[in-house]
């Protein structure tokens, strides 16, 4: 198909092997191409792509098979055909937790699901042949632009003002006509007109009868910013693989709490977590008595530990870096740390109480005393009565043997035995238990399980500032993502290329006069409707007036 | 009257605007070979005029666009309402743009009732003005959204221009294989359309008459505890029932045509309450926009391609093929712009990760590679004409499943779309 | 310029199986989307405290079979078992078999109050805010990890287990 010899066009000049049209002047070198008298491909200008070559090696295979704009088509429209079948059903990595894909997906969805599962497309994404796609995108992105850019770069730089007739008049935009009076001052006279049209014109020295008009010679480097563009951009996602680049976890944070993040050295506390929620004036009447949330907010301080950070039997020693509310749409950023809002919980925990001990004989009261949930003093000395902690439960119950546990670590329905001693009581002390929350004290029976101690004395509560609980919970997604900013980078890179070569249209005409005949080709990359009425545009001005629709010779419209 | 009121009024008027614009489209270009007239004097004519009414339209859409703004205090795009609606503002823009550039006064007889119906398609949706979740108050997202639906809108118009394409050069009396699926292709295309007019007509019909009937559907639920629990979900159909949902029973039914309880029930893994609704709206949207094509087809004796193909006649195919690939150039860089690289700010900004790979992310990117294979069959392969005409009506079928199929089906049959 | 393409062909096109194969690798080798440890992986490594307030973590004990077992008093099967793995421990302690048995962040004196009532002597560490457990990718309790003297995973029980089940896996453990 691609002959070797025959590369020398008759302006003498050597073409490399697979050139369509003379790189000088446009002559086209293919016989059957020069008996057509159809309109000329003009793609790259008819230079020979880098990896059209005759006897290939394995590499030239593999170059060859990337640089097709064909197999690039091919990869394009694979990847998202397959990039829908990942829609059907949700990804796994839409769950969080509590959940395994094994059975989540035959449960939910039957045999389709289980099929789905098996054949890895729950996890679509992240499967070896979807990245392998994108890395052969990739690929072809670099290898067919290197292979077209320098060329037409070469061709674009170097161009013959003087092309060959079979040139001119094969473009898809064509006009012949019969010029009288002076060649020269015809040219140069529409030369001028075309300048105004922001064109840049070189007209040929000497004899003057032949003539070039280019303008927007930059839209053509577009597509290969854009290319750039997009590998940067893969590159940058690959590079988030890149250990300690990247980061995804979830902290729960209950008000008043601090919770190490796990993986940095960072921790952070939830001062209080503020929900808002519409009014119903606020509401049209279907949404009226709807809790609607207005805006919700994290009051989180960010500390990171400065010493003792990995000692199990000290606490670390903590150092505020940052103050923030954290709001959706306003994370906490600290250093490439960033904390977001992620979801709420407003289940109430209590924290501690401070109970006063009521010697009921006496009517006198002592107290109060601190009284957390989790790890609290093992004795409290109230005036004359010791109070000695001797178990707790977190959620009390009793088991089936009738004794005394919890059923969970979870303060919700706690539960405190003492052995208190003082006047009244035996020496060696009577067993006392306390439910801090009322609800507990009526449902366990308080009282009754105390027995005569509870005639003698009370453990209670006085008021509510005197109990410390939180009110909500906050969920909060921590994020590092170093490769962002190389992301941004390369969608500047595309959109750049893109607008570049969208708004802009390359535009060259040709011109040639000989014996007073005139023949013009103009070539355009897109926007030919543009292309023919700037030509009948200048026409126009210098007394030639036709349909811009005649200029049209037929042909593609690329 | 308040703002809002006001700008509701707005809106009809930029309804009607659009149908009488059409209207006079349609005279411009059928009523060439009326008699006693000069055919280009005739187009020309009726064609400004149509072109200043479907101006004046757009001025009221704007007018009710800024005064929703300003009255609701929060840029209208937020409920699928007010970003449909945009949607339709947006055509006209990219249509008026279009139409500066290349004076092709027929563009104008098929960009118009694409607004048209997408307009009527948004008025399905609740029209009041919704305060924001704290998620979607982001000026980013605004950003996103509106570019996204302009460059969308572009591939609207050149959706348009190609499907005029095909109606202008397929030959619609031969006979052989080719030419017989191409027809039927045009064919399915334009039923589809009408489809989604039956959709419209149903849901305001019902809406008129005040149908109603409702169903609930017990779910039992299995916390982490081990303990389970029952949530009853109740549904409210406002067609008749021809399905409803899995599992569930009737709470109150309007009998129709005879008709007392619902035909059949949705399959098992249609679960939740919504998925039967919706079904059931398919259901009654094929059954609407079969009744309207009948009646078409009975009136006009042919098929509605072979009908509309000579009104086509005169006007440059190469012309059409081109406006069709300049709307979709131009609209490639916005949508790139609105629909990926605004929507990874704004993902990056609300939730911590530029791309999660979600059902409408996807189906963005989905179009994005579709529309990028479009300009390279078209710049390397040589591919336009027919093919690039079909490829740009299918490319648009790929916008509105994002923009519509996305949340009505995906999300629909699960229940993850909202965050 | 023969020469000087072929280079830059030869460069591109290394580079390019270097960072794919890299991608395509790593779709192989990443982390389990579950959060599941899977068998053969290396457990995540930890440092906690005992009930006698000295420091243990898991990396001391390379070289020897390692069971690691997450317990607490609120839940009945975790009860169950640890008087079972006391007679393990007594029965193989001198085969160099170690078993941690890490509390699931709960409070000093149920702890303490707990283990005295069981009379346990081996070592029971204390996790802090729940984070070895979710290192660990817990979904359930009592979980059991067996670690091989090479410091793999040889398995990973979810739920509780009878004696003979864990002296099966506990033979089976020391024959490695």
């Amino acid at each position: 198909m691609l002959t070797v010899e025959n590369t020398k066009c008759e302006c003498g000049h050597q073409n490399a092997v697979g050139t369509v049209l003379c790189e000088s002047c446009g002559k086209p070198l293919l016989k059957d191409l020069q008996q057509s008298d159809t309109p000329l491909e003009m793609r790259y200008d008819g230079v020979a792509r880098r990896s059209q070559k005759s006897n290939q090696t394995v590499i030239d295979k593999i170059w060859s098979f990337f640089s097709s704009v064909k197999i690039a088509i091919y990869l394009i429209v694979i990847t998202f055909l397959t990039a829908m079948l990942g829609t059907i059903y949700p990804q796994e990595s839409t769950f969080i937790n509590n959940f395994d894909p094994s059975t989540y997906y035959e449960q939910t969805y039957g045999l389709p699901g289980k099929l789905y599962y098996m054949l890895g497309l729950s996890h679509t994404y992240e499967s070896w042949w979807f990245i392998g796609l994108l890395v052969m995108i990739g690929t072809s992105l670099v290898i067919c632009s290197l292979d077209r850019v320098l060329p037409l770069y070469r061709a674009l730089n170097k161009q013959q003002i003087r092309k060959h007739h079979q040139f001119i008049s094969r473009q898809k935009t064509v006009f012949a006509a019969d010029i009288g009076g002076d060649p020269k001052e015809w040219m140069t006279n529409f030369g001028t007109q075309l300048k105004r049209r922001g064109y840049k014109v070189h007209q040929e020295e000497g004899q003057g009868t032949a003539l070039l008009a280019e303008k927007n010679r930059f839209s053509r480097w577009g597509p290969y910013i854009n290319h750039i563009g997009l590998i940067l951009f893969l590159l940058a996602i690959l590079a988030r693989s890149i250990p300690g680049w990247q980061m995804d976890a979830y902290v729960s944070v209950p008000d008043g709490d601090t919770v190490k993040i796990a993986g940095t050295n960072y921790y952070i506390k939830s001062e209080k977590f503020i929900i808002e929620f519409y009014t119903d004036d606020e509401l049209p009447e279907q949404l009226q008595g709807k809790a609607r949330a207005k805006n919700y907010e994290t009051q989180a301080v960010l500390y990171a530990c400065v010493s003792v950070c990995n000692d199990p039997l000290k606490e670390p020693v903590l150092e505020e870096v940052k103050r923030h509310n954290i709001i959706v749409n306003h994370p906490l950023v600290y250093d490439g740390l960033k904390l977001y809002q992620f979801d709420f919980d407003l289940k109430p925990r209590l924290n501690a109480v401070n109970p006063i001990l009521e010697d009921k004989q006496s009517g006198e009261k002592y107290g109060p005393f601190y009284l957390p949930m989790k790890d609290s003093a093992l004795q409290h000395k109230l005036g004359p009565f010791t109070l000695d902690l001797y178990a707790n439960y977190m959620e009390f119950a009793l088991n089936s043997e009738g004794k005394p546990t919890t059923l969970s670590r979870e303060p919700n329905a706690p539960a405190f035995v003492f052995t208190v001693k003082g006047p009244g009581l035996k020496p060696e002390g009577e067993p006392y238990i306390y439910f801090p929350m009322q609800k507990d004290k009526v449902k366990f029976a308080q009282d009754t399980i105390n027995r005569e101690i509870a005639d003698k004395i009370q453990i209670r509560v006085d008021g509510m500032e005197n109990v410390d609980f939180s009110e909500a919970t906050t969920h909060l997604n921590v994020r590092v993502d170093k490769a962002l900013p190389y992301l941004w980078i390369g969608a500047v890179f595309s959109m750049l290329g893109l607008i570049m070569g969208s708004y802009w249209q390359h535009r060259r005409i040709w011109l040639r006069i000989d014996d007073g005949q005139l023949v013009l080709g103009a070539h355009t990359n897109k926007n030919w409707f543009g292309m023919r009425s700037d030509v009948a545009h200048a026409l126009k001005k210098v007394g030639i007036e036709i349909d811009p629709k005649t200029l049209d010779n037929g042909g593609k419209n690329a | 009257m308040s703002l809002l009121d006001f700008s509701s009024d707005a809106f009809m008027v930029a309804f009607f605007l659009y149908c009488f614009a059409f209207l006079f489209y349609v005279i411009a270009i059928a009523g060439k070979k009326w008699s006693n007239r000069d055919p280009k004097q005739h187009e020309k004519r009726w064609g400004r005029i149509a072109f200043i009414v479907s101006t004046a339209g757009l001025v009221a859409h704007l007018t009710f666009f800024f005064t929703r703004w300003i009255g609701g205090k929060q840029i209208p795009t937020s409920n699928m309402y007010e970003f449909m609606t945009f949607l339709g503002m947006a055509i006209m823009i990219a249509y008026t743009i279009v139409y500066a550039m290349y004076r092709k006064p027929l563009l104008g007889m098929f960009a118009i009732p694409l607004t048209i119906i997408i307009v009527a398609y948004a008025s399905v949706f609740p029209q009041e003005v919704q305060p924001l979740i704290p998620a979607l108050n982001s000026v980013w997202l605004k950003v996103h959204v509106t570019t996204a639906a302009l460059g969308e809108a572009f591939f609207a118009v050149g959706f348009a221009a190609g499907l005029m394409y095909l109606l202008r050069v397929i030959n619609f009396t031969d006979k052989t294989k080719q030419a017989r699926r191409a027809q039927f292709w045009v064919e399915f295309t334009l039923y589809s359309i009408i489809v989604i007019v039956g959709f419209i007509i149903a849901v305001f019909g019902f809406r008129f008459a005040g149908y109603e009937a409702s169903f609930t559907q017990e779910k039992v639920l299995i916390d982490n505890k081990g303990q389970d629990s029952t949530i009853v979900d109740t549904v409210n159909y406002y067609l008749p029932p021809i399905v409803q949902p899995y599992n569930s029973q009737i709470v109150e039914f309007q009998s129709f045509l005879g008709m007392d309880k619902p035909l059949f029930e949705a399959p098992y893994w249609m679960n939740g309450v919504n998925a039967g609704r919706k079904l059931n709206t398919v259901v009654w949207s094929i059954i609407a926009g079969t009744l309207l094509y009948g009646v078409l087809r009975l009136i006009l004796r042919k098929r509605l391609g072979a009908a509309i193909h000579p009104v086509m006649e005169g006007i440059d195919a190469d012309d059409l093929d081109e406006i069709s690939y300049r709307a979709i150039a131009i609209g490639f860089p916005i949508f790139t712009l609105g629909g990926l690289i605004f929507a990874m700010i704004w993902a990056e900004i609300a939730w911590g990760r530029f791309w999660g790979w979600d059902p409408k992310e996807v189906w963005a990117l989905i179009t994005w590679l579709f529309y990028s294979a479009y300009l390279h069959f078209r710049l390397s392969r040589g591919w336009q004409g027919l093919r690039s005409a079909w490829l740009a009506v299918i490319g648009f079928v790929i916008v509105l499943f994002t923009l519509i199929g996305v949340n009505l089906i995906i999300a629909g049959l699960h229940s993850y779309s909202g965050v | 310029m023969g020469k000087s393409r072929k280079k830059i062909q030869i460069v591109i096109l290394l580079a390019v199986l270097i960072l794919g194969g890299y991608a395509i690798g790593s779709t192989f080798f990443g982390k389990d989307r579950t959060g599941f440890l899977k068998v053969g992986a290396e457990p995540p490594e930890f440092t906690l405290a005992d009930l006698d307030g000295s420091v243990r973590s898991l990396a001391e004990f390379k070289g020897k079979p390692v069971v690691v077992n997450f317990w607490g008093t609120f839940c009945e099967p975790c009860v169950r078992e640890m008087p079972e793995f006391e007679r393990q421990y007594e029965k193989w302690k001198d085969h160099n078999l170690v078993i941690l048995a890490i509390n699931l962040s709960e409070d000093t004196l149920t702890v303490n109050n707990f283990v005295n009532r069981f009379n346990l002597s081996y070592p029971i560490l204390r996790d802090v805010n729940r984070q070895t457990e979710r290192s660990y990718g817990l979904r359930q309790y009592p979980t059991t990890f067996f670690i091989k003297p090479d410091g793999t995973l040889m398995e990973v029980k979810v739920g509780g287990m009878l004696e003979k089940d864990i002296e099966e896996r506990v033979e089976r453990l020391l024959q490695l």
